[in-house]
């Protein structure tokens, strides 16, 4: 890998962690959505320096429709029941992930292989999800479905009160 | 400057630990949603990462279409959570 794509990488991982935290810390629907569509470039342009230009473009559009989905101004919003000693638990319990999962990368004895694929990957990509693959791209594709038709029928309105009884 | 199988991990880690402070941390429930995409980023960047530096046997691509397969499962999933959250509730 050359300097150039090394560049790329770190400069889009350091882009896709700043745009995580910032998730994690902004308030309001816009500035949030906007920060997981950052995340979602960062990520992105991770992918697309390690030769995975395909997958790049779909997270880069399933990260900007889920930004635009939550920068949605409308929804209500849902207060969970935990309490703050249990998000406090749960901040740590991110935290020592972190720690193990950096641990198993520095100490784990991985295997080094050469690539041969091109950069950007979208006919063997689609050759593995159409032939090889294509009962698990079934499954995705039939719990895209489900997905969107509860949130179809969640996002139905009921019709306001008066409107009801006047139309009576 | 060099990107090796350990820093692309190390990356995924990272990203997979803000995505799971984001969901624990949130108090709203959308918001906490939002760590659902990032998590599943740092999971397909690992894959990607093996796809890259470590696949030597087999179908070396692999790691991309799960990528894909995880990025299009988070949409799906943050689809539906908003979509119960902004549920009006019965008049």
């Amino acid at each position: 890998m050359d300097s150039l794509h090394a560049i790329g990488f770190y400069v889009s991982a350091a882009l896709a962690g700043a745009g995580g935290i910032l998730t994690a810390f902004l308030g309001g629907h816009w500035r949030r959505g906007l920060a997981l569509a950052l995340t979602g470039l960062g990520v992105a342009g991770i992918y697309a320096s390690l030769s995975a230009g395909f997958a790049a473009v779909v997270v880069l559009i399933c990260f900007v429709a889920a930004g635009a989905l939550v920068a949605k101004p409308d929804y209500r919003s849902v207060e969970q029941a935990a309490g703050a000693v249990w998000r406090q638990l749960g901040a740590v319990g991110a935290a020592l992930l972190f720690i193990g999962l950096a641990y198993a990368a520095f100490r784990g004895q991985l295997a080094h292989a050469i690539f041969y694929g091109g950069p950007f990957g979208a006919v063997s990509v689609g050759r593995l999800l159409f032939a090889h693959d294509g009962v698990a791209t079934d499954a995705i594709g039939g719990l895209v479905l489900v997905a969107l038709v509860g949130a179809a029928l969640a996002w139905r309105r009921e019709r306001p009160r008066d409107e009801r009884e006047t139309r009576r | 400057m060099t990107v090796t199988l350990v820093s692309v991990l190390f990356v995924s880690a990272a990203l997979t630990a803000i995505g799971a402070f984001i969901a624990a941390w949130k108090r709203e429930l959308t918001a906490a949603l939002c760590g659902l995409p990032v998590m599943f980023a740092g999971a397909g960047t690992a894959f990607v990462g093996v796809a890259r530096f470590g696949a030597a046997s087999g179908a070396p691509l692999l790691g991309q279409e799960m990528a894909v397969l995880l990025a299009v499962a988070a949409l799906s999933a943050v689809a539906l959570g908003v979509g119960l959250a902004g549920r009006e509730s019965p008049r």
